[in-house]
C-alpha cells in the first residue's frame, strides 16, 4: 500500500447520491437500493430478494439458498426476516455514522495529518519519520556537528547488528546513530534501535521513538527484525549506560548478559561495533536522585549542570562535538556457528571481547581531542 | 426432537449459535454439502431460516445438568465436530452469570465431550487472553503465557476456560482439539466490545501512550473458523488481520475525537462511567490502550491444514467497519472472496 491510499479520506459525501458508501451500495444492508425489491407488503420495503430469490454468496447474501423453488426460498427469507424482527439488531447505519457528517469527514482528514495509514510491523510510521527529520538533521549537523566515520562497514543490504556504547539521560545517541546511517550511508538504510523499557514506556517520548523506528528491547523483537534483514542497533549497557555519572564517562558498563551475542549467533548476523563520543558531555550527569524518582515511574532523576535548575529546558543537550565511528564487521556466526549461542562461557567471552573493542575505539577517538573539556564542545 | 440419523456427511454442533461467528459458521456449513447436519445450540434460535440442515436445540450452559444433556445430544446425533463458541463479546455487569456461562459452561462442554468423544473440538477464544502487558513482545506467539488481566473478569473467565480446554487436550490425545484466538473483530455487521467502543464519537487516550493495535475483519474471522472446522489442525492458533496501526491513527481513520487524559483521571472516570453503565468497558480495559497486545498469525498461515491468511488489511477493516467502500466501488468482502 502506498500513501496514495489516503486519498479515499476525501470520499464524496453520501448525500450527493454517490454509491461509494455502503449504506447505498452494500446489499448486506437491508435497505440497499441497488437490488430489486419484491413487495412483501406487511414486512415493509426493507426486504430485498434477488431475481430468483438469490443473493450471490460473495455479496454476503447467502441466507437465501439458490434453490430452484422460488416459493420456498421466499418463505425461508420471510421466516428469517420475522426471526430478525423478533430479535432486533442494532441498526448498522446509526451505529457507524456520526451526526454532522461533513464536519466529521473534515475532522478525519485533519486528524490524519502528519501520520500515514500504513505502519510497518513494529510501528514505524514513514510520515511521522519525515515529520521529525528536520529536528534530527538540526541536531546532527548543527547542534552536535557529528563526524561519522567507517560507514562503509555497514552492508548495503542484509542484516547486521550495530553494538554501541550508551550515554546521556535521553537517548540522543541512538537517534544520531540512526540519522548517521540514513543520511550518509549510500544505501540510506533505516536503523532500528532497540529501546530499553524505561524509555519505551515514557509518556510522549516512547510513542515518538516507536513511530520513528524504535523497537522495545526484547530478544523476540530483535530476532524477528534481524530475520527480516534489518539493521538493528543495540546498546547493551542499557539503563546502566544511561545512568553513568560524569566521573565514569566513557567507561563501558557490563554488557547486559550477552544477549546480543546470542542474537548474532542465532540469526547469523555480523556485529558492527560502534563508538559514540560526545554524548557524555551533552548531558553530563553530576549526580542522580533515586528516592523520589521511583514514585513517578522513572529509575532516577538526573542532576546535570542545567537540570533541574532550568526546569524542562535543562533536559536539552549541551552542544558538544560528537564523533561516531563504525568498526569492521565481526562475523561471529561464521566463526562459531549458531549452536554456540547455548555455550554460556563462550557467549560471555565474546561479549567481553566486543566490549573491549568498543572501549578501544572510544579511547582512540578521545585521544584525538586535544583538551578534555574545551575540545569536547569546540571540536 | 427427531433423532434424524445422518446417513453420510459430518455432523457439527455449535454452541453460541447466536453469536456473530456462530451464525456465520451455520450459514457457511448450511451451504456445504459435506456436512449433513448442524446443531445450533443456544438459548435462543439463530437468525436462520428453519428447514435446512440446521436444527436449533435450546441449550443453556449455565444449567447445572447441561453436561448430561449435551452428552445425550452428542450420542444421539453422532456429532463429529463440536464448536464451542458460547462466549460473551462484551463485558457485562452480571459477572456471576458470565462466570457460569464461560468458565463453568466450558467445563460442562468438556464433560460431555469426555463422555461421548467427538472427533474434533474447536474452541473460539480471543487474543485478549494474552493480556496487555509492558513486557509483551511486539508479536505474541501461541506459546506465550496467557497472562489475562489482573482485574478483568471478562478476560480472566476466558483464560480459565481456555486453560481447561488445554488440559482436556492433553488428557484426550484422541480428540483433535483446536483453539482459535481471534484478534478483536471489526466489521460492518458484528457487535462486540470494540465495535461499541469505536462507535462512540469520542474515545479516551492515555496521555502520552499510543500502543499498536490489531484487528481482524469479520469475514476473515468467519472464514478462519470455517476452515478450522473442516481442517485437521490441533493446538492454538492466533487469527489476526494484516498489519498493525497505532491507536491514535485508528481513531483518526475512524474520525473519532481522541480525549487525552492522565491515567489516574481516565481510570477514575471509567470506573464511575462503568458503574453507572454509561460505558461498555470496565476500567481494566484501559490497559489495552496503554500496552501492546498484538499476536502473530504466522502459525495459522503456515499450518498446512488450516493455512489461513487474512485477506483484508487493518485499514480496509476499519474502513469497512465505517461503511466506506474502496474507490473502485467493489466491497472489500466481495474482492476478498473473488
Amino acid at each position: 500500500m502506498t500513501d496514495d491510499d489516503n486519498d479515499e479520506l476525501e470520499a464524496p459525501p453520501r448525500d450527493e447520491g454517490n454509491d461509494d458508501w455502503y449504506g447505498d451500495a452494500d446489499p448486506r444492508v437491508p435497505d440497499a437500493s441497488g437490488w430489486p425489491v419484491r413487495d412483501l407488503g406487511f414486512l415493509g420495503d426493507d426486504v430485498y430478494l434477488g431475481e430468483e430469490g438469490h443473493v450471490p454468496p460473495e455479496m454476503g447474501g447467502s441466507y437465501v439458498p439458490s434453490a430452484p423453488d422460488v416459493d420456498s426460498a421466499e418463505l425461508r427469507e420471510l421466516e428469517r426476516r420475522m426471526e430478525q424482527h423478533r430479535t432486533p439488531v442494532f441498526p448498522i447505519d446509526l451505529r457507524r455514522r456520526l451526526p454532522l457528517e461533513g464536519v466529521w469527514r473534515r475532522w478525519r482528514a485533519l486528524a490524519m495529518w502528519g501520520r500515514s495509514d500504513v505502519v510497518d510491523d513494529f510501528g514505524r510510521d514513514p510520515r511521522a519519520t519525515a515529520r521529525w527529520e528536520w529536528l534530527f538533521e538540526f541536531l546532527y549537523s548543527r547542534w552536535f556537528r557529528v563526524q561519522a566515520s567507517g560507514l562503509e562497514h555497514i552492508p548495503s543490504r542484509g542484516r547486521a547488528l550495530l553494538v554501541a556504547n550508551h550515554a546521556g539521560s535521553l537517548p540522543y545517541d541512538s537517534a544520531m546513530v540512526m540519522h548517521a546511517v540514513r543520511r550518509d550511508h549510500p544505501a540510506r538504510r533505516d536503523v532500528r534501535p532497540l529501546v530499553e523499557d524505561t524509555v519505551f514506556h515514557l509518556p510522549f517520548l516512547g510513542p515518538i521513538m516507536n513511530r520513528i523506528g524504535g523497537v522495545r528491547a526484547d530478544p523476540e523483537n530483535a530476532e524477528r527484525l534481524l530475520l527480516k534483514d534489518e539493521l538493528v542497533a543495540v546498546f547493551p549497557e542499557g539503563e546502566k549506560g544511561m545512568g553513568k555519572l560524569w566521573k565514569d564517562r566513557y567507561r563501558l558498563q557490563r554488557f547486559g548478559r550477552g544477549g546480543f551475542v546470542k542474537l548474532a549467533l542465532r540469526t547469523n548476523a555480523p556485529i558492527i561495533p560502534v563508538a559514540v563520543v560526545g554524548a557524555e558531555e551533552a548531558a553530563p550527569m553530576l549526580g542522580k536522585v533515586t528516592w523520589f524518582a521511583k514514585n513517578i515511574g522513572i529509575p532516577w532523576i538526573p542532576v546535570t549542570p542545567t537540570f533541574p535548575w532550568l526546569g524542562p529546558a535543562g533536559l536539552l543537550p549541551l552542544p558538544s562535538k560528537w564523533y561516531v565511528q563504525f568498526g569492521a564487521p565481526i562475523d561471529l556466526g561464521a566463526a562459531h556457528g549458531p549452536a554456540a549461542a547455548e555455550d554460556r562461557l563462550l557467549v560471555n567471552k565474546l561479549a567481553e571481547q566486543i566490549r573491549t573493542q568498543i572501549q578501544t575505539m572510544i579511547e582512540g577517538l578521545l585521544s584525538q581531542r586535544r583538551s578534555p573539556v574545551l575540545s569536547a564542545f569546540l571540536g | 426432537m427427531s433423532p434424524a440419523a445422518p446417513s453420510s456427511g459430518r455432523v457439527v454442533a455449535v454452541t453460541g449459535a447466536c453469536t456473530y461467528l456462530g451464525g456465520e459458521l451455520l450459514r457457511r456449513l448450511e451451504e456445504d454439502p459435506r456436512y449433513s447436519k448442524v446443531l445450533a445450540l443456544d438459548i435462543r434460535p439463530p437468525a436462520l431460516a428453519p428447514g435446512g440442515k440446521v436444527e436449533f436445540i435450546k441449550v443453556d450452559l449455565t444449567q447445572p445438568t447441561v453436561d448430561a444433556e449435551l452428552a445425550t445430544l452428542l450420542s444421539r446425533y453422532k456429532v463429529d465436530t463440536f464448536v464451542h463458541g458460547a462466549f460473551l463479546s462484551h463485558p457485562t455487569h452480571a459477572a456471576e452469570w458470565a462466570h457460569e456461562l464461560e468458565d463453568v459452561g466450558t467445563m460442562h462442554v468438556l464433560n460431555a465431550c469426555a463422555g461421548v468423544p467427538p472427533r474434533r473440538l474447536v474452541m473460539i477464544s480471543t487474543t485478549l487472553v494474552y493480556g496487555a502487558h509492558p513486557k509483551n513482545p511486539n508479536f505474541l506467539s501461541e506459546e506465550s503465557e496467557l497472562r489475562g488481566h489482573r482485574d478483568s473478569r471478562f478476560v480472566n473467565d476466558k483464560v480459565r476456560a481456555e486453560k481447561q480446554v488445554q488440559r482436556f487436550a492433553r488428557e484426550h490425545a484422541d480428540i483433535e482439539v483446536c483453539i482459535l484466538r481471534f484478534a478483536p473483530i471489526l466489521g460492518p455487521t458484528i457487535s462486540n466490545m470494540y465495535t461499541r467502543f469505536f462507535s462512540r464519537p469520542v474515545a479516551p487516550v492515555m496521555m502520552g501512550h499510543d500502543p499498536l493495535m490489531q484487528f481482524v475483519h469479520e469475514q476473515d474471522a468467519a472464514f478462519a473458523l470455517t476452515r478450522a472446522v473442516e481442517a485437521r489442525c490441533t493446538g492454538a492458533f492466533n487469527i489476526v488481520g494484516k498489519g498493525v496501526l497505532p491507536y491514535t491513527t485508528v481513531l483518526a481513520l475512524l474520525g473519532r475525537v481522541p480525549v487525552p487524559m492522565p491515567q489516574i483521571v481516565a481510570r477514575q472516570l471509567t470506573k464511575v462511567l462503568w458503574a453507572t453503565q454509561l460505558v461498555g468497558s470496565p476500567p481494566s480495559f484501559l490497559d489495552f490502550l496503554l500496552y501492546l497486545c498484538v499476536a502473530d498469525g504466522q502459525k495459522a498461515r503456515r499450518d498446512p491444514s488450516l493455512a489461513f491468511s487474512p485477506r483484508l488489511s487493518i485499514k480496509r477493516t476499519i474502513l469497512d467497519f465505517l461503511g466506506i467502500a474502496p474507490e473502485d466501488g467493489a466491497t472489500d468482502v466481495a474482492r476478498a472472496q473473488a
